[in-house]
């Protein structure tokens, strides 16, 4: 699993706007560096990586949140739950094939739930598609910049 | 589970004052499960608290910076106690789909599995307790924070 970036200007004395824009813009910079791992269903670790990043950018915004623009700070935080959610419906078939191939010699009878997992992991991967196809048409990547820089100039 | 508001936030004052209030109602958050977690068969609960440790978890990670180095400890701490929670987690996800398809090999073997894992964190939250984590890092939180001479 990745580890997460310091946030720059974590002090003491620094306000909590200028820890809070510096979180959102590091958070936000790291869950779009896993965007061209993240389909490679070869590759389940890029679907975990930019998951719990998506969940450290939703912690930041969530604790710093008296910090931003309520109304632009409320529609970017949906859009970054529902591409927790996602990601999640994407993750979880992942996490419970793994657990049944370490079972498989001693648990008779699971091929068919793998099967049927295999096919909601590739439906998953689809609609994880449309969704980062869906976030990138409407610039939430920059719409969470803009929150982090507003948030400094408020 | 919904996280509970926290009061007096100032996006205008020092970071430090501001994570102080937020990492001290997000342990209160955590220290509300642990009566109903050391039952097994509150899946509800156990998921609310592993909820509740990821939060405090990464408000802990960020903190690093402004409370040294019982923050850092602490952040581990937490990160063990979610991820046993988490498997904890996986077990309920999986019992669920075992018994909707009648797989009743796979139900027994992930009932044997969540029960060792729940053991496990009752253990784990025992010596947390005898470790007197949540006054060590409510004390690291008081303390007053070194700041740099301008």
């Amino acid at each position: 699993m990745a580890k997460a970036r310091d946030i720059p200007g974590i002090e003491p004395d620094a306000t909590f706007r200028d820890a809070a824009a510096s979180a959102v813009e590091t958070r936000a910079e790291e869950v779009f560096a896993f965007r061209d791992r993240v389909l490679d269903t070869s590759d389940i670790e890029g679907v975990h990586d930019m998951r719990v990043a998506t969940r450290r950018l939703r912690a930041v915004m969530e604790i710093f949140a008296v910090c931003f623009p309520k109304k632009q700070h409320r529609r970017a935080l949906d859009q970054v739950k529902e591409l927790a959610d996602v990601l999640g419906e994407r993750r979880d078939p992942d996490v419970m094939l793994d657990r049944l191939s370490e079972l498989a010699e001693e648990v008779e009878g699971l091929e068919e739930l793998q099967a049927e997992l295999r096919e909601r992991q590739a439906g998953a991967n689809e609609r994880l598609a449309a969704a980062l196809e869906r976030f990138e048409r409407d610039r939430l990547r920059e719409r969470l910049l803009v929150l982090a820089a507003e948030a400094r100039a408020e | 589970m919904k996280a509970r508001k926290v009061k007096g936030l100032d996006p205008d004052g020092p970071l430090v004052d501001n994570m102080r209030r937020v990492i001290l109602v997000r342990l209160d958050e955590l220290y509300g499960f642990e009566d109903k977690a050391r039952d097994p068969a509150n899946v509800e609960e156990l998921h609310d608290m592993r909820i509740a440790a990821k939060r405090l978890r990464y408000l802990l990670e960020l903190s690093g910076p402004l409370f040294g180095a019982e923050a850092k400890r602490s952040a581990k701490v937490v990160k063990s106690l979610q991820d046993v929670l988490g498997e904890i987690h996986d077990c309920d996800e999986l019992l669920e789909v075992a018994h909707a398809r009648g797989l009743d090999p796979l139900a027994a073997h992930t009932h044997g599995r969540r029960a060792r894992l729940h053991e496990s964190f009752t253990r784990e939250w025992d010596s947390l307790e005898e470790d007197g984590f949540r006054d060590r890092l409510e004390a690291a939180l008081r303390a007053d924070v070194p700041r740099e001479e301008k």
